[in-house]
């Protein structure tokens, strides 16, 4: 299965007379870490918002693969590949974690009036299905691919202890876990990841970057934007760093830590006013 | 009459609907709940007013003085002193409030009906002489009309510069923005929430006395009136309040304008209504076009998952004594439904009602319990279910063939489906508040244009029931509604399972996740409110049929409020409680005079800041505890294994709910106060012994529980092999006890007793 890269073009955003984001080019092929950086105000969750289409642009337009999805809303868009996490994890508290992930690994279709009249559950048709339920009954379902993929899931992030407790009580560590683990399970083409490491302690954040490293090898295509610059720059392939609603500077972390304005903006050394200077995006 | 005349003449309602927005904002802004009581609080305080002038003829001036600087702000004291103070203390969320305020609603309707009877009062007296004031030429105003004007404006301008110009408003303004950071920094939050709610219920009450005189005094009918001054709250967007005392102003004069026009034929009939109705329809027409009111706080996501009694069924196996409980309880409810078949007649018509009520119950507890939208329009799909359903049997709808009447109750109930549908576009940007007021103007709506209109809703006939030409006897009309209410538990069964009913909690718990990860929240809302719909329309068929007749007043918008708070009081997210509280409710105004079952929900509705799920949670909760209980007793905590998971239990006894929403803590929670909290607890220490994780060797019991398996075991060995000593021996031995009692505190026992447990849950 190839999957799809994620660009955003000429994405621009006002918000009366500010323009929070103005002309950003982005590029996120799957495989690869993108790292989002800034200081406060820099636009970054603007961005991040019209990508996940919970905003939309004013102008310019954001493509997954060859499709436009700039219209589109973010439940479509996660249903093809582009699935986001939370600043603040967004889990369903009243729900199991196990439940908490097949919500995820499910609803890449939506046809729900098959459940209604009690059918399909796994989309198999009437007969099979009746015949699954009573294989089920007895205890001797097969496994579903839903079910396959969330067991691999929760397995492979060391989650299998938790699968039973309901979401809403565990701490915010394992949450965060937890919600990525749940986006996982809708297999994305593209992860948007906001501040991902926010609330975690350095062992969690270190277990978090070798996570990162893990899922983007497997080909998922990951978008991060955090504050910890050094978490950022420790795990990503490429940076976009953004000032002023514009991206200053962008490419392999070496060369966005070494860029003049990047340096300046972080270091306070010098005004903003040579923003937008440096080339945008490649 | 003149334009000018007709303006004139609607000065005074205009300004009466002022006066009531003026309240409504005022316990807004400096409490951030909307109060929906402020009718039921008028109401009250119009029957005592008049209680005093007419049945004990104290001078009209005293007893204005009595009911509005006494009763009135006393009313406010005590509501912001019981309910809603305990609710600020522990941060409920704006849907608790409002189910809040709805119970104190019922209650107040409930008190009135239940002192003064629900029958109309035609003698209310009026505060003002009847007399009128020459402004030019022939035109004259009311002196009532002027007074209430000068009020507005007094009132307006005061609450204004003290919002503007004092320190008290801007402790009002620090309360409300986040009422513990200003008790931090030194503001007396307790009087500043209780200074408005005094205010506001003293508005009420005025806009009760003045609102009486004018319409027949009825406990249902003048709350109504003072709920549809709502529009005016609505445009001033929660907020501005010339915006609110302009919009009243306007809404009544442009009604009272409406007056010289007559039209023919059905417009004119539409005319005719708009008349007396322009509040009502100003008010869903308002909050269509506003997609979000101000609201203070988050404006939380609907947040019903704080009805929420519990989460999703566990999708894993279920234990074998877990299912075999269920199917018990099951069956002990069928048999109690069923119980009615032996009923005398009389008693047998009664518990009609029973079924069809359940089914309308059930429809709330898909949209609210289920999906997590506020509704509060159930009985207009209700009635219009009702509607449809006569209509196709009458053979006079849409020029259909009359069917037989069982075809026409379920086609008349899928004909809902569409409404439901419309309804539910709202719901799609619209959360919380918005939509709550939304649901209920849609009702009300239907109810003011539909039901009460001669050309709908006269000349209908009920046939006696009747399958392949055999006539339904009442006994197998009966079987035939529990056959109704099966259909709709199986669809209720539907929703909360497998997918969909895990995308539906998802939706309910947190929206823009669900939508994070593809769940179709638009199509989930609007498969929601139409599945609901159709739900509630044949419970309004099967309603009508217990019944023998289509009434408006069994669907008023009022009954809404009502259902929507029984359903809430018995665990907003329990089908089972849908059907005890119809079973209650019937059972109620049944045995005890009109209007008790109303009393008693309101009461039971106050109780929610106790046990937020709901009764259904709270006995849910209940059972745990005992298990907890007896499983405590059994097993020294000191002795557990290890916990397995580093996972810790919230110790603030409930469930961080919202947990992914708002990122606060210790946020009311889902769940029962005391089991849910205790529920991560448990599961990992299941009763049956034979499951992993409860120890069952005997080092791992306390004391007490080792000597009472001890005791059990010697008991039942002494049991069976007396028993084969007896049928050897002696046949007609004497029955003994089967169930083992420890026969008084054994000393170890009293040592087990002292330590139950709460050190290692620490």
């Amino acid at each position: 299965m190839s999957r799809h890269v994620l660009q955003a073009v000429g994405l621009v955003r006002r918000y009366g007379g500010l323009t929070a984001v103005d002309h950003v080019d982005l590029v996120a092929p799957p495989g690869m870490i993108t790292g989002l950086i800034g200081p406060n105000g820099a636009g970054k969750s603007t961005l991040f918002s019209l990508l996940t289409g919970v905003e939309q642009p004013d102008e310019g337009k954001v493509v997954l693969g060859s499709t436009d999805i700039t219209k589109m809303r973010p439940d479509i868009r996660s249903r093809r590949g582009l699935v986001q996490t939370f600043q603040v994890p967004s889990l369903f508290p009243t729900l199991t974690v196990a439940d908490n992930l097949l919500v995820g690994a499910e609803n890449r279709r939506r046809d729900y009036a098959g459940g209604l009249l009690g059918l399909s559950a796994q989309g198999r048709g009437r007969i099979s299905h009746s015949a699954e339920r009573v294989l089920e009954r007895l205890g001797l379902a097969p496994k579903g691919p839903v079910t396959q993929i969330v067991e691999e899931v929760l397995d492979s992030l060391g989650l299998s202890d938790v699968r039973d407790t309901i979401a809403g009580t565990l701490p915010t560590g394992a949450l965060r876990l937890v919600e990525f683990a749940r986006a996982l399970c809708a297999r994305p083409d593209i992860l948007l990841l906001d501040e991902p490491a926010s609330g975690l302690d350095s062992e969690e954040t270190a277990k978090l970057s070798q996570l990162l490293r893990r899922t983007a090898a497997d080909g998922v295509g990951i978008v991060i934007v955090d504050h910890d610059v050094d978490l950022v720059f420790s795990v990503v392939d490429q940076v976009y760093a953004m000032v002023g609603g514009r991206v200053v500077a962008s490419g392999d972390p070496e060369t966005v830590r070494n860029d003049p304005t990047v340096r300046s903006v972080y270091l306070a050394q010098a005004p903003l006013a040579a923003a937008g200077h440096s080339g945008e995006a490649r | 009459m003149t334009s000018i005349d007709l303006a004139l003449a609607g000065v005074s309602l205009g300004a009466i609907a002022a006066l009531s927005g003026i309240g409504l904002l005022v316990t807004y802004r400096t409490n951030g709940v909307l109060n929906l009581a402020q009718g039921g609080i008028a109401t009250l305080v119009a029957y005592v007013f008049r209680e005093m002038v007419v049945e004990w003829n104290l001078p009209i001036w005293l007893a204005a003085v009595f009911s509005l600087a006494v009763v009135s702000p006393g009313i406010g004291l005590l509501l912001e002193r019981l309910v809603f103070r305990p609710l600020a203390r522990r941060r409920a969320s704006a849907a608790e409030s409002l189910v809040a305020s709805l119970g104190v609603l019922v209650l107040s309707l409930g008190i009135t009906a239940g002192i003064w009877g629900l029958g109309s009062r035609s003698d209310a007296p009026s505060i003002f002489p009847n007399s009128s004031v020459r402004l030019f030429g022939d035109t004259r105003i009311g002196v009532d009309a002027l007074a209430e004007l000068v009020m507005v404006i007094v009132f307006a301008g005061v609450i204004g510069l003290i919002a503007a110009r004092t320190a008290f408003g801007r402790q009002i303004r620090a309360v409300v923005d986040d009422r513990q950071l200003a008790e931090l920094s030194g503001v007396p939050a307790d009087k500043v929430a209780a200074a408005g709610w005094a205010a506001g219920t003293t508005m009420a009450g005025l806009t009760g006395i003045l609102l009486a005189p004018r319409f027949q005094l009825t406990p249902y009918g003048l709350t109504l009136l003072v709920l549809e001054t709502f529009a005016v709250v609505v445009a001033a967007r929660l907020s501005s309040m010339p915006v609110a005392v302009l919009t009243a102003l306007g809404i009544a004069i442009l009604q009272s304008e409406l007056k010289q026009f007559t039209l023919h034929g059905d417009a004119g009939q539409i005319l005719t209504v708009l008349q007396s109705n322009l509040f009502i329809v100003a008010l869903l027409v308002l909050l269509l076009a506003v997609p979000k009111l101000r609201e203070l706080g988050s404006g939380d996501s609907g947040a019903t998952a704080s009805f929420s009694s519990r989460g999703a069924p566990p999708s894993g196996r279920v234990s074998g004594v877990r299912l075999r409980q269920d199917y018990l309880g099951k069956l002990g409810g069928g048999a109690l439904l069923l119980a009615p078949l032996t009923f005398a007649p009389s008693d047998l018509r009664s518990a009609f009602m029973v079924p069809a009520l359940a089914l309308i119950f059930l429809s709330m507890v898909i949209v609210t319990g289920y999906s997590g939208q506020l509704s509060l329009g159930a009985a207009g799909f209700a009635g219009l279910g009702a509607l449809l359903s006569l209509k196709l049997a009458n053979g006079d709808l849409f020029g259909l063939p009359a069917m037989p009447g069982i075809v026409s109750m379920f086609v008349g109930a899928l004909f809902v489906a569409p409404i439901g549908l419309i309804t539910g576009y709202p719901a799609i940007r619209r959360r919380g508040l918005t939509l709550a007021l939304t649901t209920f103007a849609v009702g009300a709506v239907v109810s003011r244009f539909v039901f009460e209109q001669p050309t709908f809703a006269t000349g209908l006939y009920l046939d006696p029931l009747s399958l392949f030409g055999w006539e339904l006897s009442e006994k197998a009309f009966y079987v035939f509604e529990l056959i109704c209410l099966g259909i709709g538990l199986l669809v209720v069964r539907n929703l909360h399972h497998g997918r969909l009913g895990r995308a539906l909690l998802a939706l309910r718990d947190h929206s823009e996740g669900a939508a994070a990860v593809g769940v179709d929240v638009r199509n989930l809302k609007l498969l929601a409110f139409t599945v609901s719909s159709v739900v509630a329309g044949l419970g309004g068929a099967l309603l009508v049929h217990s019944s023998y007749s289509f009434s408006a007043d069994d669907f008023a918008p009022l009954q809404s409020l009502l259902w929507f708070t029984a359903v809430v009081v018995f665990g907003a997210d329990s089908a089972a409680g849908a059907i005890v509280a119809a079973a209650f409710m019937v059972t109620i105004d049944v045995l005890a005079p009109a209007g008790s079952s109303t009393l008693a929900i309101g009461i039971l509705a106050l109780a929610l800041g106790w046990m937020p799920g709901g009764l259904a949670s709270a006995v849910r909760g209940g059972l745990r505890l005992l298990a907890q209980y007896l499983a405590d007793s059994f097993v020294d905590p000191n002795q557990r294994a290890p916990r397995p998971v580093p996972v810790r239990i919230s110790a603030v006894g409930h469930l961080p709910a919202t947990t992914g929403i708002t990122g606060l803590t210790g946020i009311p929670g889902i769940g029962s106060t005391l089991g849910a909290a205790r529920a991560g607890h448990y599961a990992r220490w299941p009763l049956s012994g034979s499951q992993d994780g409860l120890p069952a060797d005997a080092p791992r019991l306390t004391p007490f529980g080792a000597s009472l398996v001890a005791m059990v075991q010697q008991y039942t060995a002494a049991q069976t092999a007396g028993a084969r000593r007896r049928q050897a021996t002696d046949p007609d031995g004497a029955p003994r006890p089967t169930v083992p009692r420890p026969a008084g505190p054994t000393p170890t026992g009293a040592g087990a007793g002292a330590h139950p447990a709460e050190g290692g849950r620490a």
